[in-house]
């Protein structure tokens, strides 16, 4: 049972805004186990980095526990928050504005480790950046180079080695590869695997590509409107999705082959508005299959099979 | 009407070995080193290939866009209709901007103007191409509006109040007010989410049918390619290494390149443990590999790649490669 790393219960973060209250993250609840990857979806403003932001309180959480390794990370101090943070590491989108212009290579990954203090010898140091650098693929000459000499996939290497500096457990990936070609996508996505295969980590894989996702993830957590929808094992929910909505994004993705070209359920309207939403079903009035009770009740999560969660009044019901 | 126009084989656009260079004291960038690209009247031609492949360019130089003074067209012949673009005035090619040719963009966020309302942004172009009164003008722009499928009084409203999704809907209204012959759509629904670009897709894809509308859609995404082209040209460093019809790239693809492209993209219904990326980085603009420019790249990379580069060879009517594989087979070699 001890096998669960990250447990996030009920977590809200709410914004205060002129016309009243944004629900960007509401009642959001999931388990990770250790050296998994759980996989979160959605569209812009569903929630999903304010999600992993909270988590790591970059923003503090409006209500609810994050509770890792049998810590609730909401309730430390910053003292013991500041020490809490050499577990759990981010990895930023865009490469190109997350790094230093101003630092070289070397600089921006040792910088976390002289911050904590880790290795106070310069010497051993610079050995641990070097060592670093070979684990996610820099070459060694590169150790005096800038950012701006560097190109997309060589720059978010440089990321995730800063995050690897401090020894992490858990590292929450926030659209890691969506600034970056396909060629030097696949580059990346396996170096991250690799790097977790080898040294036991757990991710949360933030993303809006569902078939970056599907090949990345254990387990796939839907959002819409700052709400979980879905959750599911990847190969159930891509599948077997049950909630309109997941099955609408997975038919929106456009397939690389001519023939065989699967049906389309096009959504009609946009995301409203996560500004003061009443409490009825959020994704009610863009549902193909909607009925009187989703503008009437929200919905709750229930499992339907093994650790598969739908947020659907219509599922579960005859 | 429509197969007679299809007969008649007419070309709305021909382009024949454009060189493109970005020349500064420091250094030369090479950006479209010998395109060429054909799209016929009706037809959607995606343009792919990943960043810095010179697609952008290539777009900007159908209106002489290419930025001054470092942009420099240094050899190559843009046919419009038969009309030579690149030996057009000023004055001309205003004329054919936003009429003959219009153009979409990536970013809708920034390519409306914050101050003007979307009626007003519409409505300028047919103000200038049609010759209307304000009034006249402003009224079309509200019949594009429902058109792209947002409702005519918003016409009164400013882009901040529209969502990305219908910004570039009226992105789109704009570049269709004067019913073009060609519309270059640069990456149009890369900022979009997968839903609204599902939306737009296909909004696309019935406009250009209704008007038969000739495209250029430039794309990185292969599934998008499947969805609206008739035609593929797959471009690598300023060049076009492989066209073809949707069948002879999806089906019978011959290029390395094409095919490390396709290999890397994670299949959405086959899960494997591993991706196969393509080893190594894009070339240096400044500094290009000498021989075929993909050759250090490459699994097939044979001595003659490094010497001299590929010259295009037809398989077929349709599929073109530059690669030495197929100096004397049409065979797949891959």
């Amino acid at each position: 049972m001890s096998n669960i790393l990250l447990e996030v219960k009920d977590l809200k973060k709410y914004y205060k805004v002129p016309k009243g209250m944004l629900h960007a993250v509401d009642g959001v609840s999931f388990d990770l186990e250790k050296g998994k990857t759980l996989g979160i979806v959605g569209e812009s403003g569903c929630g999903k980095t304010t999600i992993g932001r909270t988590i790591l309180r970059l923003v503090e959480p409006t209500s609810g526990s994050v509770i890792f390794d049998g810590v609730d990370i909401p309730k430390l101090n910053t003292q013991e928050m500041r020490h809490m943070r050499q577990n759990m590491q981010l990895i930023f989108q865009d490469p190109f504005s997350s790094l230093n212009p101003r630092k070289t290579i070397t600089q921006t990954i040792e910088e976390p480790i002289i911050l904590a203090n880790m290795i106070p010898d310069p010497d051993k140091r610079f050995m641990r950046v070097m060592e670093l650098m070979d684990t996610v693929g820099l070459a060694e000459r590169l150790v005096n180079t800038y950012p701006h000499e560097l190109d997309g996939g060589r720059r978010q290497r440089i990321g995730i080695a800063r995050a690897l500096a401090m020894n992490p457990k858990f590292i929450i990936c926030d659209e890691p590869v969506s600034a970056l070609d396909v060629s030097i996508q696949a580059q990346i996505l396996n170096l991250m695997k690799k790097i977790q295969r080898e040294m036991g980590l757990t991710y949360i894989f933030i993303t809006h590509n569902l078939s970056v996702v599907n090949h990345f993830s254990d387990d796939i957590a839907v959002m819409y409107l700052g709400r979980l929808i879905e959750k599911a094992p990847s190969e159930i929910l891509f599948t077997n999705p049950a909630h309109p909505y997941t099955q609408a994004l997975l038919s929106a993705i456009p397939v690389p082959r001519i023939h065989n070209r699967p049906e389309r359920l096009l959504l009609r309207g946009e995301i409203t508005s996560p500004i003061n939403p009443e409490p009825i079903c959020r994704f009610a009035n863009r549902c193909n299959c909607a009925v009187p009770i989703c503008s009437k009740e929200e919905p709750g999560l229930i499992e339907i099979e093994p650790n598969h969660f739908v947020a659907c009044h219509l599922v579960g019901r005859a | 009407m429509e197969s007679k126009k299809m007969n008649e084989q007419e070309n709305t656009l021909e382009i024949r070995n454009l060189v493109i260079h970005y020349i500064s004291d420091e250094e030369v960038v090479k950006a479209v080193n010998g395109v060429d690209i054909i799209i016929k009247a009706g037809k959607t031609l995606g343009l792919v290939g990943e960043t810095g492949a010179g697609k952008t360019t290539t777009a900007l130089s159908i209106l002489n866009l290419v930025p001054e003074p470092q942009g420099k067209i240094l050899s190559g012949e843009i046919l419009l209709e038969g009309r030579s673009v690149l030996t057009m005035s000023e004055l001309e090619l205003e004329e054919i901007r936003g009429d003959k040719v219009a153009m979409i963009f990536q970013d809708p966020m920034t390519s409306l103007n914050p101050v003007h309302t979307v009626g007003a942004q519409i409505a300028e172009s047919i103000e200038i191409h049609r010759k209307v009164s304000k009034e006249e003008a402003l009224k079309q722009a509200k019949e594009m509006l429902e058109l792209v499928g947002i409702p005519g009084e918003r016409s009164n409203e400013y882009p901040y109040q529209f969502s990305g999704g219908m910004k570039q809907r009226v992105v789109i209204a704009i570049a269709l007010t004067c019913s073009p012959d060609l519309l270059i759509a640069d990456e149009p629904t890369t900022a979009l989410d997968v839903t609204i670009q599902a939306q737009v897709l296909k909004l696309i894809n019935e406009l250009r049918r209704k008007y038969h509308m000739s495209m250029l859609m430039i794309t990185h995404d292969l599934g998008i390619v499947a969805e609206v082209c008739d035609e593929v040209s797959i471009a690598y460093a300023g060049r076009i290494v492989e066209h073809g019809t949707l069948e002879d790239i999806f089906d019978n693809l011959r290029h390395p390149y094409t095919k490390g492209l396709f290999d890397a993209l994670p299949d959405i219904e086959i899960r494997r443990s591993e991706l196969k990326p393509i080893k190594g980085l894009m070339p240096d603009p400044t500094n290009l590999p000498s021989g075929c420019p993909f050759h250090p790249r490459c699994d097939y990379v044979m001595e003659v790649c490094s010497q001299s580069l590929p010259e295009n060879k037809w398989l077929s009517e349709t599929h073109c490669v530059q690669c030495h594989l197929y100096k004397d087979t049409n065979e797949s070699r891959l």
